[in-house]
């Protein structure tokens, strides 16, 4: 109990002292003074010094830290941009073309990502057959990234279908957007952009 | 500063693609016609009497009465006639029924068995003023799960006894339904709509599940979460599933040959979908058709010398029929150069020559049936109005169930394809993929002699 009060006021006292300025009140202090002193100042000058390199280091090293998260997330988020399709189609559109292509960079700087590409349809037509169409889809999506020279291997192929819509509205806006490919990290770190 | 460059092709090609998807709407496709699939005969009149009972047992008679009335509304063969409180006892009276247009009346009478109870039918033609037929059946205890099945049964003869063909009242429909969290099971159904249940708890996307021709298994395809795919055989009554191929890719819309022997079914083979036939003594997989576009959804001929089947090997999805043993495949859905053609999901009656699909028309899927005797000759859309898909045929060839969206709500309707007679038999918005039953169950095997 006694130990846990006086620890602060020793701290208090340090700092005081620390602080210089003006004299301090004629008040013993609670620990000996000794002609070991000066040494222990250059101690503590030098821990300080110490701690601020450190604190640099670390500084820099979270700087990069970041720098590396935003860009792996920046990475990350070009692989996963989806790409759309027209109704009944599988060809890869103009706007799909751009979106891919930047995927191609991304998937060239992180040559240990692998990548599962889901096809998916609209509601409208048979359950079935929108399996085919998303199979369809997410070959066509595959066969571009392999004619950018990536190995086919990377890729994984899935239709999921009418099953997973964006949006679950029938409507030709929410029909524009449910037909789609996504694209999933299944091994591999996505590191970089470039 | 991209955005705004790519967000207008984006723009453009959504509305030009809009538009190109959108199909004359005010007038049916190029060889389709809007009618029922027979000349609309008159129904003859027919009135269920209140079944009578032995002591104790007028519940029961309540029940079986009430059963066997409304399966000969749903044949559609009939016209039924509420009876009057002075016909609905005592001796018939086939001159006051006479008189009141009424052609058949049906009494029932129920008995106390050892396990179950006797249901004495009988049906009387009144324009004769004689008995017709009269049988009794066996029916097990009304809390047994047989109960109703053999209900049905029974007035499936009484159709039968009328009509020289039975009624569809003893089968069932399996389906599939989507659950809360996205997972799916299959889910089957009483043709009168009674006593859903689940059969499956699963973890994988459930595809198009088809009866095997003796009732007892159930063929379906799932995708599990990873993407890859099996085709598996639940055996009804125990529960048990069993995996029937281990070949990788998309697998789809299996259905059995009428012997029961082999499978047929649509499989992604890395460029396209083909069809392969699987037999389920050797465990060997035979190619039906291979080649450039999706072949799917086969469905046998009832002698199992023909297949119907889609492909989209023209740029568009149509119906086709082919020998099994492999030859020319003829069109049958309708096609008419430069219309957009739409139509999948076909299957072969289990009585007749004609296969029932559905295809868009006036912009929405509709059901149609078309004769594959006679290719070429004019398609018959059964439905209009609302959505329609995913039709099956009931083992009478006559009745189709599909997956319809109605001012009523969403879910699975039974039309009568002679009629065009509509009702609903599940109202959920998740049910998806149905596939009707053969009889599960004949009278002859409930019947009991000398009584």
């Amino acid at each position: 109990m006694q130990k846990r009060i006086i620890l602060p006021m020793l701290v208090g006292a340090v700092f005081l002292g620390a602080c210089g300025g003006k004299q301090a009140p004629q008040v013993e202090p609670p620990v000996a003074a000794t002609p070991g002193d000066d040494e222990e100042a250059r101690r503590r000058a030098e821990e300080e010094r110490r701690r601020r390199e450190e604190e640099e280091r670390r500084r820099r090293e979270e700087e990069e830290r970041r720098r590396a998260e935003a860009e792996a997330a920046r990475a990350r988020e070009i692989l996963a941009e989806m790409v759309f399709f027209d109704f009944d189609r599988y060809d890869i559109r103009m706007d799909a073309e751009a979106t891919l292509r930047a995927k191609t960079g991304v998937l060239r700087a992180n040559p240990d990502v692998r990548v599962r590409i889901e096809g998916h349809a609209d509601e409208r037509g048979s359950d079935e057959y929108n399996l085919a169409l998303g199979m369809r889809r997410a070959n066509a999506v595959r066969d571009f990234l392999v004619g950018f020279g990536l190995d086919a291997s990377r890729f994984d192929v899935v239709s999921r279908g009418e099953e997973q819509p964006l949006d679950p509205r029938s409507n030709e806006e929410a029909w524009a957007r449910n037909r789609r490919a996504e694209f999933h990290v299944i091994s591999g770190q996505v590191l970089r952009v470039q | 500063m991209i955005r705004r460059i790519f967000l207008l092709p984006f723009v453009v090609l959504a509305f030009a693609s809009s538009l190109e998807a959108q199909q004359d709407t005010t007038r049916l496709p190029t060889g389709v016609r809007l009618g029922m699939i027979y000349q609309t005969l008159q129904r003859p009149v027919l009135a269920v009497r209140p079944f009578t009972a032995e002591d104790g047992l007028e519940w029961a008679a309540e029940e079986v009465g009430a059963i066997v009335r409304r399966d000969l509304d749903y044949s559609d063969r009939f016209e039924i006639f509420e009876t009057p409180p002075q016909l609905a006892t005592g001796p018939v009276d086939y001159d006051a029924w006479n008189g009141l247009g009424v052609v058949y009346v049906v009494t029932g009478a129920v008995e106390a068995l050892e396990d179950g109870i006797l249901l004495r039918l009988t049906l009387h033609d009144v324009v004769y003023g004689n008995v017709r037929q009269q049988q009794a059946f066996a029916i097990p205890p009304t809390d047994s799960p047989a109960f109703r099945m053999a209900v049905h049964a029974a007035s499936d003869e009484v159709v039968r006894w009328v009509t020289g063909q039975p009624g569809m009242a003893a089968s069932r429909i399996v389906f599939r339904r989507q659950n809360a969290d996205g997972s799916t099971d299959l889910m089957v159904v009483d043709s009168d709509g009674e006593n859903v249940r689940r059969l499956t708890r699963s973890e994988e996307l459930i595809y198009s599940p088809t009866w095997s021709p003796d009732g007892r298994r159930i063929a379906y395809t799932a995708q599990h979460p990873d993407g890859t795919w099996d085709l598996l055989e639940l055996e009804v009554e125990s529960g048990q599933v069993r995996k029937l191929t281990a070949r990788p890719g998309t697998t789809l819309t299996p259905a059995y040959s009428p012997d029961g022997r082999r499978i047929a079914f649509g499989l992604w083979t890395g460029r396209s979908t083909d069809l392969y036939e699987y037999d389920l003594e050797t465990r060997r997989l035979r190619v039906l058709r291979e080649g450039p576009g999706e072949d799917m959804s086969p469905s046998y001929s009832p002698d199992g010398r023909q297949i119907a089947f889609m492909s989209d090997r023209i740029g568009q999805p149509h119906i086709y029929v082919m020998p099994t043993d492999g030859g020319e495949a003829t069109l049958i859905s309708p096609y008419t150069y430069g219309e957009p053609g739409y139509y999948t999901s076909p299957e072969w009656s289990p009585e007749s020559s004609l296969v029932a699909f559905h295809g868009r028309s006036r912009g929405q899927f509709q059901i149609m049936v078309a004769d594959a005797a006679r290719p070429g000759s004019t398609v018959q859309q059964l439905t209009s109005g609302g959505v329609s898909q995913d039709p099956s045929w009931a083992p009478d060839g006559r009745h189709l169930v599909f997956v319809g969206v109605r001012e009523g709500g969403a879910g699975l309707y039974v039309i009568d394809a002679a009629s065009g007679r509509t009702r609903p038999l599940v109202l959920d918005s998740r049910v998806r993929l149905p596939d009707w039953s053969p009889a599960l169950l004949r009278a002859s095997a409930l019947m009991v002699s000398g009584r």
